[in-house]
């Protein structure tokens, strides 16, 4: 098809505002999948869902629908999904930067949200033309009119512009396809120049390797072309390369300005990250598309198997996880007290509690999760700055000129009578409010730069319960910044526990301090002696607490009939204490103490 | 060669609120029937037995709910059997408030010569809370004709660590009970049973749960008491009157054998030496020749079972010589004798040191056994902390 007749678009919307629904009834209204097929599951896009995934190999984030416009010519428009969370912020962009133009959809009985700024400014970020759609019109509850108004007065467009449809009903979404194909501009890549192709997504096939899902930018690609990944220098022989209809349709060749798959052979998908320019290894393009960032996980917890048996299959699990998410970084940890497990990087806390859930419904892995960190800089008296992820790697404090933590933009916009109990959240996660827009007479938008270390325990549960669900929330990062940051080591029994190493500010070191070592003593059992559990900072000991030595343990009685029961006492307590982990001459129950390291806040 | 004998009585007037043993309220209706249950036990097992019984135990329940005349009828049956050693020690269990002094003029005659009593306190509001049947001057009255029928050697039971007991209480209570000049005592720390009405009284937060430090002093303050009224600690929770004066607390008996001390339980000494038992009744115990084995828990099942000729029996394991070697040290370290080197190695063939000399060396470590070479024991701290101790010594395979 000439690149007259191609539209490249997303849909973009806050969660629930009904991507998902408008996709599933454009695909049906252009015939690209039956109306039947959605009975059995609905929200074809959403094909991450997990049972899904596994029957069908496609994951359809890129689908070719043909439609005959109202000039009665045939279009081919290509639907791009972008992933729904905004751990997700980077991959959001690079699937917007395959399109020329974005359906914005707002759901007329919520107005405009977090989110929906958030992807409407990166939608422009990446000159996409804007199609604004009001959805959920058959609501009774839906404020049509509002609704539109505000999104025209965001757009500053006229009102008549904003689309009205219902997407549950299919009422007026051929409207919205009619203004594609009216407003977005076709794409205008040149046909004869070296061949590049964005990676805008990709997923991990058994048969043919990673199939990377491109946006043509410039000259033209087929099986038999030797590719090159240009920033992971990768090479590699396609299988195929072809178009989602949406099942995986290979063709002959993708020019440029089409969107479609290559099918590379290559064994993992680090080797072709989202964002990256795919060229021909013989003939170079002299330069990259821009955009590119390598993935680089922010958030860090570790992963122990709930049975020290189960390490070897989490070690499976993350690895075959891995091969479809580039973003997951692993490496093996161990630590006293625990045995083996492995420190993990995520993107964000959701990526995070994907990674998490994933493992556990798909893998059947029972995890132990520890409270997230986040990845600190260190900048060294020697000139060296060293990244860490775990706060008992932060060096002795003589050896430190500054530490730097990541802070990131948060957009939080609420109804106006939470702005006082939003302030008071954000003031005690150390956030710097920077200001309030109002949005219309009862919401406003309000911004503040927050530590991400202060996020990644429950900022977002607390607004959600604070706000009664009313408040939406978007955030992304913003910069490294230094702060007056120690951190504070559990000793127990005088030997300092890596895994409840915390990071804190030093204003916050006494009360964080104490606050864990009193959780600690709950969590261990009285010994044979007296355990002195103190937290420290640099050295020196700002709090203590004791667990009393054990006076008496003893059954009084113990006769002839009372033999069998109580060796049964006694070995279900050796077999105990063989889950039990030991610090130095302590032993603490393994349960209780993995319970300590999911803890937090109050 | 010690053999001692139990017999099992499942009846009680009232459960108290603490009580998880194997005993019914209610059933008294059965106790002819049961008795007779009793009698064809000893017929069906009469050829288990390895020896004549050096030691009778009527424990319950309430043994003293059995008419003195059914308590002869099953030693005669014992004694026609050629089955009950010359001077045998015949104990049995008596609450305060279910005798009098025909009655215990009756199991003198029978041949009883200990009675230990379920005296529990000496404090009435203690009492009521435990649901015990009796207050404390019925205690003193049954110990008083229990002296004119003719016991001499009486045993007392009291329990401490009772939800809102104080020192002072408890001192009162042993007082009191010193006053009445027993010849044996026995005290346990309270454990709250799992599903007795007492443990829903703690949960429901209607009694506060007991201390176990101050239960510990309580230990602490009645080991010193009796030691300065002449008692001998010769077990974890058991005093015999000594006819000399202990050296100290927890001290090593006389030659090392808790019969030098005065009126030990000699029977009890059988469970804690693990040496061979056999238990007739409801939910009896029987270790005997590797095998132990359990009889059925009600005394219906029981007395269906044993009418229609069958052994009652519920369950039996084998003990494997490397468990009975951990039940050895298990029970044997609860005595102030401990465990000897030279009776293990002639009891086993192996020498304690072979078998479990790491073991022993690293609780002499922390400082809760002795351990010499010729004898293991627990320390004066270590006899509080025995569950620490013992677990050690069992085989890990057999969890
Ligand atoms: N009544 C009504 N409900 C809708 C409409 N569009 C979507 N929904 C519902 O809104 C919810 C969220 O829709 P979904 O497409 O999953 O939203 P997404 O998170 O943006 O993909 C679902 O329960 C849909 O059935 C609509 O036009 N009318
Ligand atoms: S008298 Fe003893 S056996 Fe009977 S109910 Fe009370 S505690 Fe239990």
């Amino acid at each position: 098809m000439d690149a007259r007749h191609i539209r490249n678009f997303s849909i973009i919307a806050h969660i629930d505002h009904g991507k998902s629904t408008l996709a599933d009834r454009l695909l049906e209204i252009t015939g690209t999948v039956a109306a039947r097929k959605f009975a059995g599951h609905s929200q074809l896009l959403d094909s991450m869902d997990l049972e899904q995934e596994k029957g069908v190999t496609i994951k359809a984030s890129a689908v070719q629908m043909h439609w005959q416009a109202a000039d009665g010519e045939m279009y081919e428009l290509n639907l791009i999904d972008t992933p729904g969370h905004v751990d997700f912020a980077y991959e959001v962009s690079r699937a917007l930067a395959a399109c020329e133009g974005a359906v914005l959809v707002v759901d007329a009985t919520q107005g405009i949200e977090a989110q929906t700024l958030a992807n409407l400014y990166l939608a422009l970020e990446n000159d996409l033309e804007i199609i604004p759609v009001v959805n959920k019109i058959d609501l009774a509850t839906a404020q049509v009119q509002e609704v539109s108004a505000e999104i025209a007065e965001l757009l500053g467009v006229p009102l008549e512009e904003v689309i009205p449809v219902s997407a549950k009903e299919g009422r007026n979404v051929a409207a919205v396809l009619q203004a594609v194909v009216d407003h977005v501009p076709p794409p205008d890549d040149p046909v004869d120049a070296p061949l590049r192709a964005m990676i805008f997504d990709s997923h991990y096939d058994p048969y043919k390797g990673v199939i990377a899902y491109v946006r043509m930018r410039g000259g033209q690609v087929n099986a038999d072309t030797r590719l090159l990944m240009m920033a992971t220098r990768a090479r590699c022989d396609p299988v195929e390369v072809g178009i989602f209809t949406p099942e995986m349709t290979p063709v002959p060749q993708l020019t440029a300005g089409e969107v479609g798959y290559i099918a590379t052979g290559l064994k993992t998908v680090r080797e072709a990250h989202v964002g990256d320019t795919i060229t021909s290894a013989k003939e170079p393009a002299p330069e990259p598309l821009p955009g590119y960032q390598p993935a680089k996980p922010m958030v860090f917890a570790s992963l122990y198997p709930a049975e020290a048996d189960d390490y070897p299959n989490l070690r499976d699990a993350l690895e075959k996880l891995q091969l479809n998410d580039a973003a997951l970084t692993f490496e093996p940890e161990t630590s006293q007290a625990l045995q083996f497990g492995f420190r993990c990087g995520f993107l964000g806390l959701f990526h995070m509690v994907i990674v998490q859930e994933r493992l556990e419904r798909e893998y059947g892995q029972n995890l132990v999760v520890t409270a997230p960190s986040v990845a600190y800089q260190v900048e060294l008296n020697d000139g060296r700055t060293i990244e860490i992820h775990r706060p008992a790697d932060l060096p002795d404090p003589t050896l430190i000129k500054e530490v730097r933590e990541p802070w990131m933009k948060v957009q939080v916009i609420t109804p106006t009578e939470y702005i006082g109990v939003l302030m008071e959240i954000f003031r005690r996660k150390r956030a710097d409010f920077l200001m309030t827009e109002t949005l219309d007479p009862k919401r406003v938008q309000l911004t503040f730069d927050v530590p991400l270390a202060e996020m990644v325990i429950d900022l977002h549960d607390r607004i959600k319960s604070a706000t009664r669900g009313y408040a939406s929330m978007d955030y992304a990062f913003d910069s490294y910044r230094p702060d007056d940051l120690v951190k504070v080591d559990i000793l127990v029994n005088r030997e300092p526990v890596d895994a409840l190493a915390i990071i804190v500010h030093r204003d916050k070191a006494y009360e964080k301090g104490s606050l864990l070592i009193r959780k600690m003593k709950e969590a261990i059992p009285r010994q044979l002696f007296e355990v002195p559990i103190q937290a420290a900072v640099g050295g020196k000991i700002i709090a203590r607490v004791n667990v009393k030595a054990l006076r008496k343990d003893v059954l009084a009685k113990c006769y002839g009939g009372d033999v069998t029961r109580k060796r049964k006492l006694l070995e279900k307590q050796k077999a105990g204490k063989k889950r039990m982990k030991q610090l130095g001459n302590v032993i603490i129950p393994q349960d209780a103490f993995l319970a300590m390291l999911r803890l937090d806040e109050e | 060669m010690t053999f001692a004998l139990y017999i099992h009585v499942p009846f009680c007037l009232r459960r108290c609120t603490y009580c998880d043993f194997n005993t019914y309220a209610g059933l008294l209706s059965l106790r002819p029937a049961y008795v007779q249950a009793l009698l064809g036990e000893l017929t069906l097992r009469a050829a288990q037995f390895p020896a004549p019984a050096t030691s009778v135990y009527f424990g319950g329940g309430t043994p003293s709910l059995l008419p003195a005349a059914d308590v002869r009828r099953l030693l005669d049956a014992v004694r026609d059997r050629q089955l009950l050693a010359d001077g045998a020690e015949i104990t049995l269990e008596a609450n305060p408030g279910t005798v009098d002094l025909a009655a215990l003029r009756g199991l003198r005659q029978a041949g009883v010569n200990r009675l230990s009593f379920g005296v529990q306190s000496a404090q009435d509001a203690e009492l009521r809370m435990l649901g015990r049947i009796h207050t404390w001057d019925e205690a003193v009255q049954a110990v008083r004709q229990a002296r004119r029928a003719g016991f001499t050697n009486l045993s007392l039971d009291l329990i401490f660590g009772l939800p809102g007991q104080t020192l002072a209480a408890w001192q009162d209570t042993l007082n009191r009970t010193l006053d009445l000049a027993p010849a044996h005592l026995s005290l346990y720390a309270l454990s709250v049973e799992e599903g007795t009405p007492l443990a829903a009284s703690i949960a429901e937060g209607t009694l506060p749960a007991p201390d176990p430090d101050l239960a510990a002093a309580m230990y602490e303050l009645a080991g010193d008491a009796l030691h300065r009224a002449g008692f001998w600690q010769y077990e974890i929770s058991n005093w015999a009157r000594g006819h000399t004066a202990a050296p100290e607390i927890w001290a090593l008996p006389p030659g090392g054998l808790s019969e030098n001390i005065g009126p030990v339980s000699r029977h009890n000494l059988s469970y804690w030496r693990n040496t061979p038992w056999l238990g007739l009744g409801a939910g009896a115990h029987s270790w005997l020749a590797g095998r132990r084995h359990a009889n059925v828990l009600h005394p219906r099942d029981y007395i269906r079972l044993v009418q229609a000729g069958e052994l009652p029996e519920a369950t039996a394991e084998a003990i494997s010589r490397r468990l009975e070697q951990g039940e050895t040290m298990m029970m044997g370290l609860r005595l102030a004798e401990g465990v000897g080197a030279a009776r293990f190695q002639a009891r086993f063939g192996v020498s304690l040191a072979a078998v479990y000399g790491a073991t022993l060396r690293r609780w002499q470590d922390w400082g809760l056994l002795h351990w010499d070479g010729d004898r293991a024991r627990l320390t004066a701290r270590g006899r509080l902390l025995g569950n620490q101790v013992f677990g050690a010594f069992l085989p890990d395979d057999e969890a």
